[in-house]
């Protein structure tokens, strides 16, 4: 069935045909309509659902953790300054294994308040062991949701999906819903692997000496390496049902290009336009959209960017001391592969600031025009 | 489920630490450094009777209303709880902690309880002396000789109990009136002694129609002949007519015989004989003054006596000495002199000293003199002479002679039944050690209570068993937040017009809830009753209980040694030592 | 002095690494008698992360999840969402917090719980300060005591927050204060709230010796001169209004209290005056609220 819908219409579709049992949420904008959207259908009994209205987001990741150990399909979701509040259990619900899945709506962190598009909240969370996708619209949202939670239980870590405030959170577009039936024959029930069982009485997160906590933390660094094959497989059974699939990066442009644009998010169809205008005119640019920001996709990377001399980021984020994330994880990343293309690290759009088709071309034509960037921070767009 | 578990590396390991195991590996007792133990300690009541009942045992019974079993402890050591339960003069309870607290409990009462509780159940003692083990002769059938004889039979001697009249039990039937020991009651111990073996042989009187010569086939003899001889004052006049002695008077009125009195009667001394002379006086319709030479503290008979024959009408009057009985119109005229209270004497009570020129006269119709007991010694054979008014024997009661001991009033000042009960008895360990060659002085000492000289036949047969430390548990050393104060269960009383008008008894036993209640207040200093205190309160859970006796033990592999269990444990029954390392 | 009746089985194993003579561990120890095995325990942090032992071992009998600090009422909440998605109504949802946890970081996720009306047993196991960090203060530490952040020359200068009036004022069906001297009434209590349904409250106050400065072997003592001084009295309030006192009859001077502890060593006579006036004054307050 296909309806035009926010974006946080698509989560909150996405959180139903998943049959979430718990659901534990604090309103934040941009992030509230999905809350609303979802109490009203749990109030209309199309859900069997509990939906605990706790009074902070530290309490609503602790909720869920807390009905995840007792074994039941658990959601969330956030933004901006409620994730960082949540930070803490954050690094518990990945420690603890717990397949939790929440939408986060990237949206600036304050001072000053600001409740526009930015990725700096969820990407400054990047250490805490959870998967991270990125989606670029309302479409990939409901999809990525119903992937996530075949992907979180199978690996047993926990996943952010993540959308732009406004541009995709209130911003209504065609989506493409499954059905019920088609979403049970994909994601079976939940199974967890100790659940409780007052019979056998356990004791869930011990505290562990140095003696044992290092293999604990090696685990979840193994379970993050299981985590690309994972993603190709379900990436792959959810195309082959439902026809829409989305890989870990996605390349599209020339195929041979001198210069590949790095987006991730919206900006990725604002890429899209800016870079088939140029292949028009005749350039050598492609463009490679990242949807799994974490675990990295150094492999898919290396394997689509043979070639290009150049690679253009484009960050709507900022790590004060180190500049645009997904440029500065593409750097490290880099330094293992054979390649060595330039990376020119544009960061731009933060605190929702557009980034417009122009100042895309721009950053490109830059791109195109040095050998190597002047600075390790490209600001664009930037009132100097 | 308490294995220990090594991983070779994160393969082996759990996705989550989830727990796979409990701590039951990990033993905290190596944290201590100091270690709690159960050790029951003597009771004040325990060390203090000194018949050597273990009062604390048995009243434990009567808390469980297993009064059987409360006869049971107490005929362990005492073969008479009923005449106990009547007429001792209960140091036990002078002694009882419960006293610090609010009031000591009624032992007297609780004894006599479960004394008469058998009757009433006709319990009977088993036959248990053994033919073809040697023979015992006992001379005298008064408590020392009859405790002496219950305890050689139960140890199955054969023994045979000369006694000089011809009603057994000595002083007990002669010289305490029925007011206060019944004589059925007296009777059916009695009986019950010979029940278990003991022949009692009366009208035999050695010195007389025996000689110790005649004993020949005993291979022991203990002499228990007590002291019925009146002392007497060494005043002019005494020696005239309708001057009586005490023992005299009780003896014709236990004997049921007339004793012809006047109507004023005047009692000199200020023992338990002189109130029961006084007091069975006024029984017999006269009037009875008492004169004694000290003040109502330093008088030896027993408080409750003398507050009851107050009640009755006795007449006291205290620091009065009667120095001459002159006689006028057919009266007896008394010369007194007043006294007052001078230094202690090696009594430890303060001498009477006359005021010269006090002389007053009294005038009465009858005196009776009882100004206590004297022991006769005349047949007795060389090596027992009389020293300071008593036959000195060893600490074990052995004499000069071999194979011959003595016991009760005869070889103490101390004149108490329990005393002459707790003589018997060592008197019978004593013998028991003779035959079997062993060091009685150290095996009696072995059965003290406390620090004794109470002694228990129990620990004597039964070493090893009910282990009672010799600490004598102070007041201190309890626990007062579990205690309620709760009040005293007392015998009820006949009033006293009826008392008067006979020789029944005055006091009634205590019905089965008296008795329990007052049970309940007991303390059970130094004993554990399994209150399990130190079990619900252990934070370690390492109190374990046992089940049937003596429930609880300390589990050594977990116990932390905090000393919670001694702290809370309402009667002292942990110790604590340092934990050897 | 009949027997106290206590219920016989063990859900807290040997072995466990509480201190000698620890009150919470006697607390631990009556609470899970009387609240069975089908029973999930939260634990946020508190000495009571370490004592079950470390991994892969556990003292616990029962269904124990260890927590965020903040988190008790938060996680709880979810854990009975769970059970009861999932048809489960019987299993107990409880929570075991220090009164650091419930007092201070985590009072948010309490009063989210209480206000939802969560069913869950949330037990706060006092001992007056940090005790698992090293005994520092916290606003559960009482007037005038030694902690390590309230040193004998500034001791603690405010009083203790009165934890059981803030929970009263979220209506919830039933807080109640217990301890470890009476057993009997701090499993009655444990009993009679596994039988209502919503959010309950259980302050239980767990004499520490290493915090408080005494000596292992009188924690049971101190626990019942703490009631008989008034310090912390016995009593139930049930949704918020009806009030029951377990009345003690032999009431002690705060004094007799106060002596037993090296963490209140310091104090003056005028001191102990002054604490004998607030004792008076909070007791007063309480008749006062529970006569309305």
């Amino acid at each position: 069935m296909k309806r035009v819908i926010t974006g946080n219409q698509a989560v909150a579709y996405g959180v139903i045909l998943s049959r979430v049992e718990v659901i534990s949420a604090y309103p934040i904008t941009p992030q509230t309509t999905i809350v609303e959207e979802l109490s009203e259908l749990i109030a209309s009994g199309r859900l069997n659902t509990r939906f605990l209205k706790v009074e902070s987001e530290h309490s609503a990741m602790a909720a869920l953790i807390g009905a995840s150990t007792g074994g039941v399909r658990c959601f969330t979701a956030t933004s901006s300054h409620g994730l960082a509040y949540m930070h803490e259990m954050l690094h518990w619900a990945s420690g603890a294994r717990l397949p939790i899945v929440m939408v986060n709506v990237n949206r600036a962190i304050g001072p000053p308040w600001n409740i526009w598009n930015d990725q700096s909240d969820s990407l400054s969370q990047r250490d805490t062991g959870w998967i991270q996708f990125y989606c670029e619209n309302n479409q990939e949202v409901l999809d990525t949701i119903l992937q996530a939670y075949r992907i979180a239980e199978s690996v047993k870590l926990p996943v952010m999906v993540v959308l732009d405030a406004y541009v995709l959170s209130h911003t209504s577009e065609p989506v493409e819903i499954p059905s019920m039936d088609e979403v049970d024959a994909f994601l079976p029930p939940y199974c967890p692997e100790f659940p409780i069982d007052t019979q056998e009485p356990r004791s869930y997160s011990v505290i562990a000496t140095p003696e044992h906590f290092f293999e604990f933390r090696y685990k979840v660094q193994k379970a993050m390496e299981e985590v690309p094959e994972v993603v190709k497989k379900v990436d792959n059974e959810f195309r082959a049902r439902f026809g829409r699939g989305y890989g870990a990066i996605e390349r599209y442009g020339k195929e041979e290009a001198e210069v590949l644009l790095i987006t991730s998010g919206t900006v990725t169809s604002t890429s899209g336009i800016v870079i088939r205008k140029l292949i028009e005119k005749g350039r050598s640019v492609a463009g490679v959209k990242i949807k799994r920001f974490r675990p990295f996709p150094s492999e898919e990377i290396y394997k689509v960017i043979r070639g290009a001399k150049k690679l253009a980021v484009i960050d709507r984020n900022l790590s004060p001391g180190v500049g645009g994330i997904f440029a500065h994880e593409l750097r490290a990343s880099l330094y293992s592969g054979e390649e060595r293309p330039e990376v020119f690290g544009f960061i731009s759009g933060l605190g929702g600031r557009d980034i417009t088709p122009d100042l895309i071309e721009e950053a490109i034509q830059y791109t195109w025009e040095h050998p190597r960037p002047e600075g390790e921070i490209l600001w664009l767009g930037l009132k100097k | 489920m308490t294995k220990q578990f090594t991983f070779k590396g994160a393969p082996e390991m759990p996705t989550i630490p989830i727990s796979l195991g409990d701590m039951v590996w990990n033993k905290t007792g190596t944290w201590r450094i100091q270690r709690p133990f159960y050790e029951d300690k003597a009771p004040p009541c325990n060390a203090a009777c000194p018949a050597g009942n273990d009062i604390v045992a048995f009243i434990q019974k009567i808390a469980k209303e297993d009064f059987e079993g409360a006869w049971t402890i107490l005929k362990e050591e005492n073969p008479f709880p009923g005449i106990c339960g009547r007429v001792c003069f209960h140091p036990c309870e002078s002694k009882c902690n419960r006293g610090s607290f609010d009031e000591p409990i009624s032992i007297h009462a609780l004894e006599r309880f479960v004394a008469d509780f058998a009757t009433s159940q006709h319990k009977k003692m088993k036959w248990m002396a053994e033919k073809g083990r040697e023979k015992v002769a006992i001379i005298g059938s008064g408590p020392a000789g009859l405790s002496c004889a219950f305890h050689l039979t139960k140890l199955h001697y054969n023994v045979t109990v000369f006694e000089s009249f011809s009603l057994s039990g000595g002083m007990l039937r002669l010289g305490i009136p029925s007011y206060r020991l019944p004589k059925d009651v007296l009777d059916r111990e009695i009986s019950d002694m010979e029940a278990l073996g003991v022949e009692i042989r009366r009208g035999v009187t050695l010195g007389e129609n025996l000689r110790l010569e005649d004993l020949k086939d005993y291979q022991a003899i203990f002499i228990a002949i007590g002291a019925h001889q009146s002392r007497g004052l060494g005043i002019p006049g005494e020696k005239r007519k309708n001057v009586f002695s005490g023992l005299d008077i009780l003896r014709k009125i236990n004997l049921n015989k007339r004793v012809k009195l006047g109507d004023k009667i005047a009692i000199i001394g200020g023992g338990n004989t002189a109130i029961d002379v006084a007091r069975s006086v006024i029984r017999l319709g006269k009037k009875a003054t008492i004169l004694y030479r000290r003040s109502k503290e330093e008088m030896p008979a027993f408080e409750e006596e003398i507050s009851e024959a107050l009640e009755e009408g006795v007449k006291i009057r205290y620091l009065v000495n009667p120095i001459r009985i002159g006689q006028k119109d057919g009266l007896k005229r008394l010369e007194c002199l007043r006294m007052e209270l001078g230094e202690k004497d090696e009594s430890g009570r303060r001498r009477p000293l006359p005021i010269s020129n006090s002389n007053f006269f009294i005038e009465v119709e009858d005196v009776i003199v009882a100004a206590g007991e004297e022991i006769e010694v005349s047949f007795l054979p060389k090596g027992m002479e009389k020293k300071e008014g008593i036959v000195l024997t060893q600490k074990d009661g052995s004499t000069g002679v071999k194979g011959i001991f003595a016991g009760g009033d005869l070889t103490s000042n101390q004149r108490t039944v329990a005393h002459a009960i707790g003589s018997g008895k060592k008197a019978a360990m004593a013998i028991d050690c003779y035959f079997r060659d062993k060091d009685s002085e150290e095996a009696i000492r072995q059965t003290f209570i406390g620090e004794g000289p109470s002694i228990s036949i129990f620990r004597y047969l039964h070493p090893g068993e009910r282990v009672m430390d010799s600490h004598i548990v102070t007041f201190e050393e309890l626990n007062m937040d579990y205690f309620e104060s709760a009040k005293r269960q007392k015998e009820s009383k006949r009033l006293i017009k009826e008392r008067i008008k006979g020789f029944d008894e005055v006091t009634s036993t205590l019905t089965n809830s008296s008795a329990i209640e007052e049970a309940e207040r007991c303390f059970n200093c130094g004993t554990c009753n399994e209150c399990e205190n130190c079990y619900v309160f252990c934070p370690d859970a390492s109190i374990l209980k046992r089940g049937e006796d003596l429930s609880h033990q300390v589990d050594y592999d977990f116990c932390k040694g905090c000393g919670i269990c001694l702290t809370e444990c309402p009667r002292g029954a942990i110790s604590l030592e340092e934990e050897a390392r | 002095m009949k027997n106290m009746e206590i219920p016989l089985s063990e859900n807290l194993g040997h072995g466990h690494l509480a201190c000698a003579g620890c009150g919470a561990a006697i607390s631990m120890r009556l609470t899970l008698k009387a609240l069975g095995e089908k029973t999930v325990m939260v634990f946020p942090a508190s000495c009571w992360s370490i004592i079950p032992g470390f991994w892969p071992y556990s003292s616990y009998r029962i269904t124990a999840i260890h927590a965020g600090f903040v988190t008790g009422g938060a996680t709880a909440s979810g854990v009975r969402a769970a059970l009861d998605i999932r048809g489960d109504h019987e299993t107990l949802v409880t929570v075991w917090a220090g009164d650091g946890a419930t007092f201070d970081i985590g009072l948010q996720a309490l009063s989210g719980a209480a206000e939802r009306n969560e069913d869950i047993i949330y037990i706060c196991n006092d001992n007056e300060g940090y005790m698992n960090t090293g005994t520092q203060r916290s606003s559960a530490t009482p007037y005038l005591a030694w902690t390590t952040t309230t040193p004998v020359m500034q001791p603690k200068e405010n009083p203790k927050k009165d934890i059981m009036a803030i929970m009263a004022d979220h209506q919830i069906p039933y807080a109640a204060t217990a301890t470890i001297a009476y057993p009997e009434d701090l499993i009655k209590k444990m009993e009679k709230a596994k039988k209502i349904r919503g959010s309950r409250f259980i302050h239980l106050l767990s004499p520490c010796p290493p915090g408080w400065r005494t000596p292992s072997e009188v924690s049971v003592k101190i626990s019942r001169l703490a009631v008989r001084s008034r310090v912390f009295p016995l009593y139930e309030i049930e949704n918020g209004r009806t009030y029951t006192i377990q009345e003690e009859t032999r009431i002690v001077p705060v004094r007799e209290y106060l002596k037993l502890q090296g963490r209140f060593s310091h104090l003056t006579e005028k001191d102990i005056e002054e604490i004998q006036k607030r004792v008076d004054d909070t007791w007063e307050r309480l008749m006062k609220r529970a006569r309305c």
